[in-house]
């Protein structure tokens, strides 16, 4: 089911871009999800059972903001775990894109020889 | 679909969540709506960007469930965890509900093992010593305690297993989980832009 890999990839990788996003600065999910819906094609609507699913690990924290018009908004930074699961999971991302470009550039004989073993150590997540 | 419509289905699908949680989640989807609009988009245009919000629901339910069932180890939360996270689909459960059931099966055979040790052991210590145990009374005594505290080290045996099968299958079903793939479907249709390029 090759749809099925490019899901799991996406949801993996989802995380890890909400992680960097909010690194650079605080953010609220509406920009959060706006943001990556145009650079990883998403349904905008899992942000908010993501960011809920890494407020309860402990990745991130909510605080509200009084906006000048409407009701006070909910922005979300990074805790120190978050920090470190960003850190962690982008050197494996690294280590994974490496090693998969390495299969796809390797010439069509040398690309069994060559394959990485390590390539399961990439999950993220 | 509307706001109003998205959200109605949304808060329906939430039915069973701790009325707090609801009201949050809801507020989330309704500040979406609202941040959408003031940038200009249109109401469908918003909720069809959002995806099936009973999808959501069910996600946002069974990560509730898993998190209550983090904090509390009581057994409504493990019910409510496995039931969430049954719920996604994410678990194929003509496969696992043969297996679940042999597993359930075995696991309650045990607890009722144990409960008639423990009452055995009781029946033991108190009826031995007047009914002419072998070894005398003294010996009764002793080894129906034997036989009590015995259960009770199988009983907190099964509890640790029991919590290791949950863990375990709310691991599972987290990784597992189907959900982006409805929420995906309208773009993958009509822009196939998922080249490994």
């Amino acid at each position: 089911m090759p749809e099925t890999i490019e899901i799991q990839l996406k949801k993996g990788v989802l995380g890890l871009c909400v992680l960097a996003l909010l690194a650079r600065a605080d953010s609220y999910a509406y920009e959060i999800a706006s943001r990556l819906s145009d650079a990883i094609d998403m349904g905008e609507g899992t942000i908010y059972p993501l960011m809920r699913r890494m407020q309860s690990d402990g990745l991130v924290e909510t605080y509200l903001v009084e906006s000048t018009a409407g009701p006070s908004r909910k922005y979300y930074c990074l805790t120190d775990t978050g920090r470190t699961a960003l850190e962690v999971q982008t050197a494996e991302w690294a280590h994974f894109t490496q090693a998969v470009d390495a299969v796809l550039a390797a010439p069509a004989s040398e690309t069994l020889a060559s394959t990485p073993a390590n390539l399961q150590t990439g999950d993220v997540q | 679909m509307t706001r109003a419509d998205f959200l109605a289905r949304l808060k329906k699908g939430l039915v069973g969540m701790p009325v707090a949680s609801a009201a949050e989640i809801l507020n989330d989807y309704e500040a979406h709506f609202d941040d959408g609009m003031a940038a200009g988009r249109s109401e469908s245009d918003v909720a069809s960007a959002l995806g099936d919000p009973e999808r959501l629901a069910r996600e946002l339910k069974a990560e509730a469930g898993v998190k209550r069932w983090r904090q509390e180890q009581t057994p409504s939360a493990a019910a409510g965890a496995v039931f969430a996270v049954l719920g996604l689909g994410a678990i194929d459960l003509i496969i696992l509900l043969p297996i679940l059931m042999g597993v359930i099966g075995t696991l309650f055979g045990c607890l009722i093992a144990v409960i008639a040790l423990f009452v055995s052991g009781g029946a033991v210590m108190v009826a031995g010593p007047f009914s002419g145990f072998p070894g005398g009374g003294f010996a009764a005594f002793l080894g129906g305690l034997g036989l009590m505290a015995l259960s009770v080290a199988f009983a907190a045996l099964l509890a640790v297993v029991t919590k290791l099968l949950i863990d375990a299958l709310v691991w599972f079903a987290r990784l597992h989980y189907r959900l982006l793939k409805p929420a995906l479907d309208p773009q993958s249709t009509t822009s196939n832009s998922g080249d490994p390029a």
